[in-house]
């Protein structure tokens, strides 16, 4: 009897993502109309939002015991989203015991910390923004889990990018956080980046995103298997924070605690790896990729380890611990491990909420120093500072990433200014186009060709006058130089030979 | 500071200079320590309002609240019209009758001024020109005539930029160093690059108990660790500056070395070099206090040796490598700071232009153009004649602005003065130009101190009326069934009154928590012995807690170890062990998300449930004190505290504590002492909750020592000897008050003798009754409590905050407070005082050599001082001074807090502590006669620096009459004739039901 009413549940499963969406969209409906101003407003949000996030975790409970007395419902294809050629994306969700196990734990833990929130942040003039964006994060997360297609997942993936992105600058007030922001947005990119390759890889060579198709055996070459591999491995590495994206995540503290609680101690950090160990049948094709992962694994262990000895500061300290324990989960399932390694980060999660939202009661519960480092590690001194500086890749992430692409933005910005925007022409800045006739006026490349016509029929009156040197022909020629110029420095700049040769990639590829 | 000690060699000069630091830094404890004391401490010396322009001069910081606030203020009736006319009279200002025009004295034209709505009503005007609104505004035409005239030029760019070049290259080293003169023309803070490496280093070098691997270097103090990891570093090869490796290589070993030839290469000129180390040193206030502190108390760090030297000598080596590369960057040449200084005297285009990006407010237009120019400064574009260019057109458009400004400031002081058009007509630009100039005359920090005198005075007017009219009201009761002593904290003040609606019979005491007992104490669970006594005085005495059945108690230490081990393994070890960490997280991960989904539904349940848990694993005790030392111990002194007091100082401390509250006759059979902490959870701050006359800890303990002590029969025979006589009907006994949830906790209830028993019972009724009632009043200011709540739903709420993992607002903490007063309780029983008064007892009439008064001034006055002028400042500005808020703070080292990870140390309290604060300085109303008074501070210099210099206001009441006189440095005594005339409600209930605002006092007819 139950049962038979449980049945229907899977095909109401985009509710799970479609309830936080909905609070935010209402909340954010009021944030516009201006009704979420003063103490009055906060209860509101908060309990549509922990509502949202418990409905959430009731409806995967109940599809909980319906996997339970009936056995996981699996696959189901609800609608359809679009169509090309010899492809479709659609919205398709997995249910499994891997995705409906982690889904109501993530609940359970997004429920929570809504609830802790609502004290937590009562008055703070982000009250409304934070809510938006931690609903906005439930659903993108949800959708990462239970999604039954790449395509779906990979927008769930870029929501919680996003809300990252928005939670690490919290406060915008503070140029630190924006900095810090903008870091772990740039660096995240790379693992989107890889999640597009691949998505990109199987539209082509499998027709399909379904996770079911990409995971089944045999229908890939070993090679293509391999770079399709690839492109979700560098996702999850990036997501994961495993070297040599790890920078991001310890720059990634500077939102309220609650934030830094269930995005980097205790949800979004594990998206990796979930998306390795729902890959798991197709990584096991590829054993030397698995081989790359135990290397990744035991390497970003080591240099979390490290780095986390030295930290002064709980979250930091907390941060590289958490970065630690990822790390074996990767190595576990580069071992073939994934049994362990789905274990491992439940516990996991659910450990870390706890400890980053009693973060700020270190002082209580601690008595004093930790034990302190092995003997053969403590007088070395290179090891230190590297620890310290962990091991420069912040600064290097951000000469090759961040300082790169804000470059490209000047340049950008450098070649709408000069160029664009002159040919276009600004209205009200037009300069007299003859010194003669300073009632023509004229600005861009429309205007002057405008003018130049007139000038032209009445030079035709007036015959043609020849200029000599000095003249306006030699000043256009001389500006016309130094543009050439500015072109061939930017052209000699790194940067941009970086992006010749990517071009060139792309076109081999 | 150095100008005395100039001949001195330079390490004695340094020493000075450092010495001088404390004046200026943030002087906070590591953060388990938080002690409220004025932020401002270094700036005592001077009058209040000096004192605030030059912390402001020095911090940038504002030292009152925003203007707006105050308007806010005027606007909902909290300062009216009359307050600030009288804060105009009390003010040093000359000449306010002076007539200015027809019937406008030079007050009329302040005060307008003064109610101007600041910048808000320039950009709405801004916006009214704009939309042509203002287009047919006869008065704004008007006044644009009149002051178009004046305002031709003087000079020309060229001049004005020289001029304003040269001082700000006066600036450097006194009120910014060449980092700050470089961030100006250059937009880039060279700090920002090595920021947050510095922190790191610093970090590592205070920690007291994060941090598992310390730098190998580190017992060599700062500059030697910094520098042995410095030299390894590889970032300043990835910061393209790859001298710095050889120049780190070739530093001398002694930081002094270090120190003096930098500052020479940075700054030639000697004189500036104590005011540009200051500079410095304020760069990074919160951890350059932290190192300062540490540097003065090596006792209190971990044995890691800290010098404040080291840490300058790095700051100035950094400030001198990375202004070099800036200055080689921005002008293309290696040049000092003298050859800098000539350089942009002749580019003064090229200053003007980055000068006004920084500071003018320029057109967007203006402002896009300089941007670019800046960025293509050092690439090929960027020509004489653009500087040239944009410089001309930037001076032509500050001209007009200013121009439109002073129309706009006429117009709007014109309104505020309610000139009609026909009156503006016939203004003249003379008349014009000297509004503006009155109005002018008050800068921003004078205006401050009118509005701050105004917002006191209007409530000093309340208090005085209240205080006049329940002159002689309370008769003292004619049985008394409890004597109950309480702290003077502010929020007790709800406490005491409570208690005395319900029990008429109750008479209460306050004073300075710790009651008279300085003392270490070790409860029977404490590792380590704390001082309970304000933080100025050093204890002679310890008093252990110990177990009465040893047995047990060593069961309950072992058992109790056992927890406090297996927590720290789970806490350490889930973070940086190696094969621990997998397998600790994996056998606490169920319980810790159990425990997380019962702290958000049930947080009282569970805090009950826990505490219980733990109270039968490990076994409750009762516990003795440890009170009276053995016949033949060592005298007792600071340095060698001893075990116990002997009965000599144990009557000496009771006798003392009983006459100065004035307690020395009419016992009761039950005297309470009843000691205050705070409760939380997740809360850095929590010692900012608790008593301050102990050291920012709990203070029941002193309570108990104190019962404990009088109850003594060696100790009565002593008092009788000298005649005070507490009869044997009479117990003392003592309690905690746990000010966050509102419960009490009873000490020794075992030894209290039977026939005192009922008494007890019933007090613990009251006590609990009151307790739920205070409860009720408090939740009228939590927005999270259901409005109207009874007293029984209030104490559940309260209970609710307190075990609440998620509240960042476990109470409210001393927010609001604003006045003490120094007398008899039946000076204020039975006014409502809305938790806003510090209340200490004292008699008048038993102290007539006004020895006693005295010494309550002395430790009452800097406490109270302290408290208010720390929560003044942190709500003027908590940005500066106080630490933001709680929401993104971040455990460092354990002694603070950062914001995220990487900022600086934050000091002062937090936003949410002081948002509903309302920052006025501390009235204190002394029940004495004002000749003792006179006497008193003509010979205490402490109180005069306090009292004259106007850091807390004195007032004092006759002890006979209704009288009040108000003490003014300037002018002396002045007697208070204000209206006494008080709203009357039954009961406190009565009067704060439904509001949520602060309440003015109001007179309560049901308690007697």
């Amino acid at each position: 009897m139950i049962v038979d009413v449980l049945r229907h549940l899977p095909d109401w499963v985009w509710l799970v993502p479609g309830l936080p969406l909905l609070a935010l969209s209402i909340t954010g409906l009021r944030a516009l109309l201006g009704w979420t101003s003063g103490d009055a407003a906060e209860p509101l949000t908060a309990r549509l939002c922990s509502l949202a996030a418990l409905g959430s975790l009731l409806f995967l409970l109940a599809l909980d015991l319906l996997a339970l007395l009936d056995g996981v419902p699996g696959h189901r294809l609800l609608a359809y989203w679009f169509s090309g050629s010899n492809w479709q994306g659609t919205f398709s969700y997995l249910m499994d015991a891997l995705s409906l196990s982690l889904a109501t734990l993530v609940a359970l833990i997004g429920w929570l910390v809504m609830r802790f929130s609502a004290n937590y942040l009562h008055r703070e003039a982000g009250f409304h923004r934070f809510f938006i964006i931690l609903s906005f994060f439930l659903a993108g997360i949800q959708l990462v889990l239970l999604a039954g297609n790449g395509l779906l997942a990979f927008v769930g993936w870029e929501m919680c990018g996003m809300s990252s992105f928005l939670l690490i600058g919290y406060a915008w007030q503070r140029p630190v956080a924006t900095g810090n922001a903008l870091f772990a947005f740039v660096t995240n990119r790379g693992g989107d980046a890889g999640f597009l390759l691949a998505l990109g890889l199987a539209a082509s060579w499998l027709g399909s995103f379904d996770w079911a198709v990409i995971n089944q055996p045999g229908t890939l070459s070993l090679v293509n298997a391999r770079l399709l591999v690839l492109g979700f491995v560098i996702a999850a590495l990036a997501k994961s924070a495993q070297l040599p994206f790890t920078p991001w995540i310890s720059r990634a503290l500077e939102g309220p605690t609650p934030s830094s609680a269930i995005f980097y101690g205790a949800v979004m950090v594990h998206a990796g790896v979930y998306l390795l160990l729902r890959l798991s049948p197709l990584l096991a094709q590829v054993p030397d990729v698995m081989l790359g992962l135990v290397a990744v694994g035991l390497l970003t262990a080591i240099y979390a380890w490290l780095c986390g000895l030295v930290q002064t500061d709980v979250k930091s300290a907390l941060i590289f611990a958490t970065v630690f324990q990822v790390a074996l989960m990767i190595m576990a399932i580069g071992l073939g491990w994934t049994t362990l390694a789905e274990v491992h980060l439940g516990l996991h999660a659910a450990w870390r909420s706890w400890q980053f939202l009693l973060a700020p009661s270190w002082l209580v519960l601690t008595r004093g120093r930790p034990a302190p480092a092995p003997a053969w590690l403590r007088q070395r001194q290179w090891l230190y500072t590297a620890a310290l500086q962990r091991f420069w890749l912040d600064k290097l992430a951000v000469d090759l990433l961040v300082k790169p692409t804000q470059s490209f933005a000047q340049d950008a910005r450098g070649l709408e200014e000069n160029f664009i925007d002159r040919l276009l022409g600004d209205p009200g800045r037009g300069k007299p186009v003859h010194a003669e006739r300073p009632l023509i006026m004229a600005d861009g490349l429309p205007g002057r060709a405008l003018a130049s016509v007139s000038e032209l029929l009445e030079r035709l009156e007036n015959r043609l006058l020849l200029r000599g040197r000095g003249g306006a022909a030699e000043q256009m020629l001389h500006r016309l130089g130094n543009y050439l110029r500015i072109v061939e420095n930017l052209l000699e700049q790194p940067r941009y030979l970086m992006m010749a040769v990517m071009a060139t990639f792309v076109v081999i590829l | 500071m150095g100008a005395a000690a100039n001949d001195l060699p330079i390490r004695q000069r340094l020493q000075h200079w450092v010495e001088h630091l404390t004046h200026v830094l943030p002087a906070q404890a590591p953060i388990r320590d938080f002690v409220h004391h004025n932020t401002l401490h270094g700036f005592q010396y001077l009058p209040f309002p000096e004192a605030l322009a030059a912390a402001h001069r020095l911090t940038g910081a504002a030292t009152y609240w925003p203007e707006a606030r105050f308007q806010a203020a005027y606007a909902a009736g909290r300062i009216t019209r009359d307050d600030l006319l009288q804060a105009f009279t009390d003010s040093t200002l000359e000449q306010l009758d002076q007539p200015i025009l027809r019937a406008l004295t030079r007050r009329d034209v302040l005060l307008a001024s003064l109610l101007l709505p600041a910048a808000q009503g320039e950009r709405r005007l801004d916006w009214n020109q704009r939309e042509g609104l203002l287009a047919n505004d006869a008065v704004f035409a008007r006044c644009s005539v009149l002051t178009a005239s004046n305002d031709i030029p003087a000079e020309t760019w060229q001049e004005s930029a020289l001029q304003r070049w040269l001082a700000l290259c006066a600036r450097v080293g006194n009120q910014w160093t060449l980092r700050s003169l470089l961030e100006h023309l250059s937009g880039e803070d060279v700090l920002e690059r090595v920021r947050t490496i510095l922190q790191r280093h610093m970090a590592a070098h205070l920690d007291l108990g994060v941090a598992a691997w310390r730098n190998p270097a580190q017992a060599q103090g700062f500059f030697s660790a910094w520098r042995a990891s410095a030299g390894l570093d590889l970032a300043w090869e990835l910061d393209e500056l790859p001298g710095v490796h050889d120049e780190i290589a070739c530093l001398p070993a002694d930081p002094l070395d270090v120190l003096i030839s930098e500052l020479g290469q940075l700054i030639p000129d000697e004189d500036l070099w104590p005011g540009y180390l200051e500079r410095l040193a304020l760069e990074l206030p919160g951890w350059s206090g932290m190192f300062l502190w540490r540097d003065r108390n090596p006792a209190r760090g971990d044995g890691t040796p800290v010098n404040m030297l080291d840490y300058l000598a790095v700051r100035v080596l950094l400030e001198r490598l990375l202004c070099a590369d800036l200055i080689r960057r921005l002008t293309g040449a290696p040049l000092e700071f003298d050859e800098l200084r000539g350089y942009f005297a002749s580019n003064l285009a090229e200053f003007y232009v980055r000068d006004a990006l920084q500071g003018a407010p320029l057109s967007e237009d203006l402002q896009h153009r300089a941007t670019h120019l800046l960025a293509s400064g050092e690439g090929i574009l960027a020509v004489d004649d653009d500087w040239q260019l944009l410089a001309e057109e930037i001076w032509q458009q500050q001209a007009v602005a200013g121009k439109r400004q002073r129309a706009v400031a006429l117009y709007e002081l014109l309104r505020g003065l309610e000139f009609s058009e026909g009156d503006t007509a016939s203004l003249t630009t003379d008349d014009a130009q000297t509004l503006l100039e009155i109005a002018a005359s008050l800068d921003p920090l004078a205006r401050g101190q009118l509005w701050l005198q105004a917002y006191e005075r209007h409530y000093r007017e309340e208090l005085f009326g209240a205080l006049s009219a329940n002159h002689g009201r309370h008769p003292p009761p004619a049985s008394v069934s409890a004597q109950v002593i309480l702290c003077m904290d502010d929020r007790e003040e709800g406490t005491r009154r409570h208690l005395e609606e319900i029990a008429p019979t109750i008479v209460t005491y306050g004073a300075a928590g710790f009651f008279g007992v300085a003392m270490y104490w070790q409860g029977l669970d404490d590792a380590q012995r704390t001082a309970l006594c304000p933080v100025v005085v050093r204890p002679e005495h310890l008093v252990r807690e110990s177990a009465r059945d040893a047995a047990l108690g060593e069961q309950h230490a072992q058992r109790r170890e056992n927890r406090l081990r297996w927590r720290e393994r789970l806490y350490q070890g889930t973070r940086n062990s190696i094969w621990a960490a997998p397998a600790l997280t994996a056998l606490a991960a169920p319980g810790a998300l159990a425990a997380l989904l019962a702290n958000t539904l049930a947080p009282v349940w569970i805090g009950d449930a826990v505490r219980r848990w733990r109270g039968q694993y490990e076994r409750p005790v009762a516990t003795r004190l440890q009170l009276t030392a053995e016949a033949n111990a060592a005298p007792a002194s600071a340095a060698v505290p001893r075990d116990g007091f002997d009965d000599q100082e144990q009557v000496d401390r009771v006798e003392a504590f009983l006459r100065s509250i004035g307690l020395t006759q009419d016992f009761a059979p039950l005297v309470l002492f009843l000691g205050h902490g705070s409760g939380s959870r997740n809360n850095p701050h929590l010692s900012a909750y608790d008593c301050g006359a102990c050291s920012g800890r709990h203070g029941g303990p002193n309570g108990r020592v104190f019962a404990a002590m009088a109850n003594r029969p060696e100790v009565r025979a002593g008092l009788l000897a000298r005649g005070l006589e507490i009869p044997a009907s009479c117990w003392f006994i003592a309690a905690e008050h746990n000010t966050c949830d509102d419960s009490v906790e009873w000490y020794d209830l075992d030894l209290v003798p039977p026939e005192f028993e009922s008494a007890l019972d019933t007090l613990v009724g009251q006590l609990a009754e009151a307790c739920r009632a205070h409860a009720a009043e408090r939740c009228r200011r939590l927005a999270s409590a259901p409005p109207g709540v009874s007293p029984w739903q209030g104490f559940e709420h309260v209970r609710g905050r307190a075990n609440d993992i998620s509240q960042a607002r476990p109470e409210l903490g001393h927010a609001t407070n604003a006045a003490a007063f120094i007398g008899r309780r039946a000076m204020s029983r039975g006014l409502f005082l809305d938790r806003r008064v510090f209340l200490v007892s004292y008699d008048p009439l038993a102290d007539l050599s006004g020895q006693i008064i005295e010494s309550v001034l002395l430790s009452v006055g800097p406490v109270g001082a302290g408290i208010a002028l720390e929560y003044y400042f942190s709500t003027v500005d908590n940005e500066h001074f106080g630490c933001g808020s709680k929401i993104t703070h971040n455990i460092t080292g354990l002694f603070g807090v950062m914001e995220g990870a990487d900022s600086d140390l934050r000091t002062g309290l937090p936003w949410q502590m002081v948002e509903i604060h309302e920052p006025m300085r501390l009235l204190v109303v002394v029940e004495q006669t004002t000749a003792l008074l006179t006497e008193i501070l003509s010979r205490q210099p402490a109180l005069q620096e306090l009292i004259n210099n106007a850091w807390i206001i004195l007032a004092a009441k006759d002890p006979l009459t209704a009288t009040i006189e108000q003490y003014c440095p300037r002018r002396g005594w002045l007697p208070w004739s204000g209206s006494s005339v008080l709203p009357q409600v039954a009961r406190s209930r009565d009067w704060f039901a439904g509001s949520s605002e602060p309440l003015a006092p109001a007179m309560l007819l049901g308690a007697a």
